[in-house]
């Protein structure tokens, strides 16, 4: 009896981790307007994480993925302002707030409340994000606005004509399950 | 008891379960941080520390535009108030323009007015052809610890030969006009404040004055530390190895010494425009010049005030993406 009820935890307990979906491509992109010039850029290698138990959500991009039209922009956005050798991801890690099926197919528009860490510096935000499910594939759209000085990035008085203050920041995600071998291979950690 | 073995099994795979789904950034600890050796950027700010190269180049289709500018003597017998403090004078003067072929590998063109002293260099009016290639790149993993870059220059001298059968401008043939410099530029960035450079150095000159020398060795040394977020101090210095002989000989003849250049200077940056703000010791721009015949010194006021400023223009039309 004992070993027949320790079987069906196992599986319980595999079947909780198999809720988690992933993306190891997710597309990070960010816009400023500026009155001198506008400033984007985007990055395709962002990882995200979506459990679908807990509605857990996650997200990580390395700052020097980032990639611009200018080189030199691009060299000044990770010397000068995401300082990306001291601090070279951001993450969000968050929780969104409604009750909802994601294993029904739908789209939900929902708010998502979490930590996000750029530059060092942590913030609470509270974004709407829209979430599609069709056809057992489920992809995530967001779209907010980041406060620069909000995470203790400096624009010297200089430049102040170059560089919105607040940069609309969006994220764009396609969520796959975790294949057997990757759920194995987080549970331990390999180290190359 | 067969259980047991079972039980442990399963507090392992739920406290697993339980850990990934309270902390989903465990699952990217790994491919995430396996990510390649990225090169270190920035170890200088700007192609030039201040009279030596440093190991930057341009970006892929990036053209700089660069002035670089030194005064007369600030203190000692040219300078003071008559000239204002060197200002009334120059030194020297370039102007040129830098252009990136690709990340690596950089080509520069442009003229100085050349810096004469008289006794041991006489060539003025320096049309200059240079390039830059970065062989090796510092790694941020430190997997290869510093940067290596090339450089060398091509120099013709424009003026009007001189009379003068002592001077080095008493041009016989074209191939007199000519000197060249080959350098190798070993850089470190340390951290983010504080970056060094060697800078072993081959200066070949084709027609040189009386008792100079036509090959000549020298090695620099420069630095870069940061003092706020956009402001650095920057300093270089070159050994020359002339011989004993050489020195002794325009001692003898004409009291004249020759002494290393020092530079140091703070250098500002603003998105796009690099402006440094120097002084120093050498009155020429060219290492052709100042490397073999720096004749003025701190100690007596031959030192002077010099500046650059670039500007960098992006040309390639590149998508964000």
């Amino acid at each position: 009896m004992k070993t027949l009820i320790t079987i069906i935890m196992l599986i319980v307990s595999c079947a909780v981790q198999a809720q988690i979906v992933t993306s190891r491509n997710a597309k990070l992109s960010f816009f400023s307007e500026a009155p001198i010039e506008n400033i984007s850029a985007e990055s395709n290698t962002g990882v995200s994480a979506l459990d679908l138990s807990t509605k857990s959500v996650y997200f990580k991009v390395s700052m020097r993925s980032f990639l611009f039209k200018k080189s030199l922009m691009q060299e000044h956005f990770n010397e000068n302002y995401m300082e990306s050798d001291k601090y070279p991801y951001a993450e969000f890690n968050g929780k969104i707030n409604e009750p909802i099926d994601l294993t029904k197919e739908g789209i939900y528009p929902v708010t998502v409340q979490g930590d996000l860490n750029i530059h060092g510096v942590t913030k609470n935000y509270n974004v709407k994000a829209e979430l599609k499910v069709r056809g057992g594939e489920i992809t995530a759209n967001s779209t907010f606005p980041v406060k620069l000085a909000d995470h203790g990035i400096k624009i010297p008085r200089l430049v102040i004509k170059n560089i919105a203050e607040i940069v609309q920041v969006t994220v764009a995600a396609q969520y796959k399950a975790e294949s057997k071998e990757a759920a194995q291979s987080y549970s331990s950690p390999k180290k190359k | 008891m067969r259980t047991f073995p079972l039980l442990i099994l399963f507090v392992f795979v739920c406290s697993l379960s339980l850990m990934a789904q309270n902390d989903l950034s465990k699952m990217f600890d790994e491919p995430v941080q396996a990510k390649e050796h990225i090169p270190v950027t920035a170890t200088f700010k700007s192609p030039q520390i201040i009279n030596g190269q440093s190991n930057e180049t341009m970006h892929k289709h990036d053209l700089l535009f660069v002035v670089m500018h030194r005064f007369g003597d600030i203190a000692g017998s040219y300078g003071g108030m008559q000239t204002f403090y060197g200002l009334d004078n120059s030194s020297d003067i370039l102007i040129g323009f830098d252009y990136g072929i690709s990340d690596r590998w950089s080509f520069g063109i442009g003229r100085t007015k050349g810096a004469p002293n008289g006794t041991n260099t006489s060539q003025k009016q320096l049309f200059y052809l240079k390039t830059k290639y970065r062989l090796l790149r510092q790694s941020i993993d430190n997997s290869i610890p510093f940067s290596v870059t090339l450089f060398g220059n091509s120099v013709t001298s424009g003026m009007d030969r001189l009379n003068l059968i002592t001077s080095d401008a008493d041009f016989q043939k074209f191939s007199d006009r000519m000197s060249s410099v080959t350098q190798v530029i070993i850089a470190r960035k340390f951290n983010d404040n504080f970056s060094l450079a060697l800078l072993p150095t081959y200066v070949r000159r084709n027609y040189v004055s009386y008792m100079d020398m036509n090959n000549l060795y020298g090695l620099g040394i420069g630095g870069r530390l940061k003092v706020t977020h956009r402001m650095t101090v920057v300093a270089d210095y070159f050994l020359s190895f002339r011989s004993q002989e050489s020195k002794d000989y325009f001692l003898q003849q004409s009291g004249f010494r020759f002494y290393n250049p020092l530079g140091i200077g703070l250098e500002m940056e603003t998105g796009g425009h690099v402006f440094n703000f120097i002084f120093t010791n050498s009155t020429a721009i060219l290492e052709n010049q100042f490397i073999p015949s720096t004749s003025s010194t701190w100690t007596k006021g031959g030192f002077r005030w010099g500046f650059s400023i670039s500007r960098t223009f992006t040309l390639s039309k590149k998508s964000g993406s």
